[in-house]
């Protein structure tokens, strides 16, 4: 019976260490179109964002904020390849940040902000 | 919503791991039923009661995949604007779906039947499912080798630490000194096969995911691998000394299973520290993937281990940034990953470390010398442990309660304010706990368990520890002290476990593993102070 006990301490000691760290590295994101902090022409601005691994573009999310906070989705076109994400969005001259919220094929979701201008 | 999101990937990483170690433990029982219970004749009512076990750890693993499953739907439905009906269609919700169903297959076919092999084909859908939600599914390169070495690495630690505890049920549940040689012996060489696939399949993993030296030293991933080797290669010691002592257990076998019954427990609980690591990993970008910038150099690290006599000097307060508004702090820090720290911060973070350091240092240093003779008001070290417990509430968050602005209870959305408040919890009441048993107020025998449960918890709960500082190599830095001070946590915490469960009637008093044991709990304590004392964030 005392064996059970000191078990049963070992496994809530256990679930007590089970604490997590922040997932925020999972889907990494390799490289981006804009670059962060790039300014780039407009209208026109391609958005493409490479990841280390493979993404669900149909269940991830882009959007744009505007300098005065004002947010936007954006609609991701058909993947290229799967670690990648593509998108089309027609910008006026200013300063935006892209947040991304990309779901991976193993279920984590992981999120970044790519802040850029348009010229 | 947004605070949702934040905690979301507290929660997600908890019950990853909690998933881990379920799927550890409901494959364990039916490898150690297979392999060992079985072929040793274990009479029918223990191998049922054993089958039920592993049932009600299958039925636990179902159960968190349910909750990971929800959790992560209801993060894409409320921040991107999905419905179910997208969501369902999502390769995680397929793949948790089928693991979930798996589960409770197996968990069902362990009550209602005897046939082993019957319940095996529900077990190997749920490691399809598991291998499926790992890193190894996801990658772009040699995903087929990257799956089938997660596969081996699943199982053989199932076969190994998972089937370690079903071995232990079964010795107490056994009375046949005979039957239980033989399951020990049976596990043993199950043992060795699954050590063997193991480390094979976690040093091809390594070889992948690390992609060179720089890539276990430079980095939070390597890091973190390094403490699972270093664990590992503990469990080994431990289980080699089980080895050895099977190899005598035919001329004495009732003290001898009963010190192996011991070794196994210290064995288990390095074994689920090892599991938790394994489910840190899940959240960190493989070395492979980081930048140079993000990585450290052999002469960077070289020269932040260097030794320098630590600075009691700190910034006041008021020379801290100001806190920005708790919700605007949540928000940014769920796309960014926390705001960088400035020479302040780092200078009020290492004063902390270092006051913590020098209360450590004296803890266990005290604690050795409460061994000597006549040295009896030594063992007062604990209260020591109290003063740490206050000191992190104080000064660990100094933008919260009750430095800073923002609420005691509105805080816990940050999570390293609810680690940091959980180690003051948690040293708060070992050190209580530890003080009345080291002090003779206490007689309670599970009360002598406190310390070390909470200690080896504590350890690996730093395995885990991040703090929210950016970009770039300063979580590296910081990693570059708790990792080892988490590995010492652990082990000391179970170096303390076995000195109390060495002590037995059956075991002759102060044997050399007991002695060496109460050695060993002390000297880490030593050395975590002297690692704290050397704490740099830069």
């Amino acid at each position: 019976m005392q064996m059970k006990r000191i078990s049963v301490a070992v496994l809530v000691g256990c679930a007590a260490m089970l604490l997590p760290r922040i997932a925020f590295a999972h889907a990494h994101l390799l490289s981006s179109t804009p670059a962060a902090s790039a300014t780039v022409h407009g209208p026109d601005v391609a958005i493409e964002l490479r990841f280390n691994s493979r993404v669900d573009g149909r269940h991830s999310v882009l959007t744009l904020v505007t300098a005065d906070g004002h947010t936007a989705a954006v609609f991701l076109d058909n993947q290229s390849a799967e670690n990648n994400l593509k998108a089309h969005a027609a910008l006026k001259p200013g300063s935006y940040t892209l947040r991304w919220q990309a779901l991976s094929t193993d279920g984590h979701i992981t999120r970044g902000e790519i802040p850029f201008t348009v010229r | 919503m947004i605070w949702f999101v934040r905690d979301f990937d507290l929660l997600s990483l908890l019950l990853r791991a909690l998933s881990f170690a379920l799927e550890a433990l409901a494959f364990g029982g039916v490898f150690f039923l297979l392999f060992a219970a079985r072929p040793a004749n274990l009479d029918s009512e223990s191998q049922a009661r054993l089958r039920c076990v592993a049932a009600g750890f299958a039925l636990a693993l179902a159960v968190t995949q349910i909750a990971l499953i929800a959790a992560t739907s209801a993060v894409l439905i409320g921040s991107s604007g999905m419905g179910l009906r997208d969501v369902i269609s999502a390769a995680y919700f397929i793949a948790g779906t089928i693991f979930v169903a798996a589960s409770l297959t197996l968990s069902l076919l362990l009550r209602v039947t005897s046939k082993l092999t019957l319940a095996a084909l529900p077990g190997l859908v749920a490691l399809a499912a598991s291998v499926s939600l790992s890193h190894a599914a996801s990658r772009m390169d040699h995903r087929l080798l990257l799956v089938v070495l997660t596969a081996g690495h699943h199982l053989g630690m199932a076969a190994w630490i998972g089937a370690l505890l079903f071995l232990l049920i079964a010795l107490r549940l056994n009375r046949d000194a005979e039957i239980s040689r033989q399951m020990a012996r049976r596990f043993s060489a199950m043992a060795v096969i699954s050590v063997a696939t193991l480390i094979f399949a976690g040093a091809g993993l390594s070889w992948f995911y690390a992609g060179s030296w720089q890539g276990i030293y430079g980095t939070s991933y390597g890091l973190i691998l390094s403490a699972k080797i270093v664990l590992t290669a503990l469990i080994l010691t431990l289980g080699a000394g089980n080895f050895l002592l099977l190899r005598r257990v035919e001329s004495d076998p009732a003290p001898l299973l009963l010190r192996l019954r011991r070794f196994s427990e210290a064995e288990i609980g390095l074994g689920f520290t090892v599991i938790l690591a394994a489910a840190s990993l899940t959240a960190q970008s493989p070395s492979v993937d980081e930048t140079p910038q993000d990585t450290l150099t052999g002469h960077q690290v070289a020269e932040r281990m260097e030794w320098r006599w630590p600075s009691f000097h700190t910034p006041s307060f008021s020379q801290l940034a100001p806190p920005t508004p708790l919700s605007v702090a949540v928000r940014e820090a769920t796309y960014t990953g926390g705001s960088v720290s400035d020479a302040n911060d780092r200078a009020w973070s290492e004063y902390n470390h270092h006051w913590a350091g020098l209360i450590v240092l004296a803890a266990g240093a005290l604690a050795l010398i409460a061994r000597l003779p006549r040295q009896g008001w030594a063992r007062h070290w604990p209260l020591l442990f109290l003063g740490l417990s206050i000191f992190i509430l104080l000064r660990a968050d100094p933008e919260c309660w009750p430095l800073g602005p923002r609420p005691f209870w509105a805080s816990f959305t940050a999570p390293d304010v609810l680690e940091h408040r959980a180690y003051a919890v948690l040293i708060a009441v070992f050190s209580i706990f530890e003080w009345g048993v080291q002090t003779g107020r206490l007689r309670q025998p599970r009360a002598r368990f406190v310390f070390p449960v909470l200690c080896a918890a504590g350890g690996a709960l730093l395995l885990t520890h991040t703090h929210a500082l950016g970009e770039g190599t300063d979580e590296v830095y910081a990693e570059l002290s708790h990792t080892p001070i988490a590995l010492l946590g652990a082990v000391a915490g179970w170096g303390r476990w076995l000195e109390l469960r060495l002590d037995d009637r059956a075991v002759p008093q102060e044997s050399r593993p007991r002695r060496i044991a109460a050695w060993v709990w002390p000297a880490c304590l030593v050395l975590i102070g002297l690692l704290l004392l050397n704490y740099r964030e830069s």
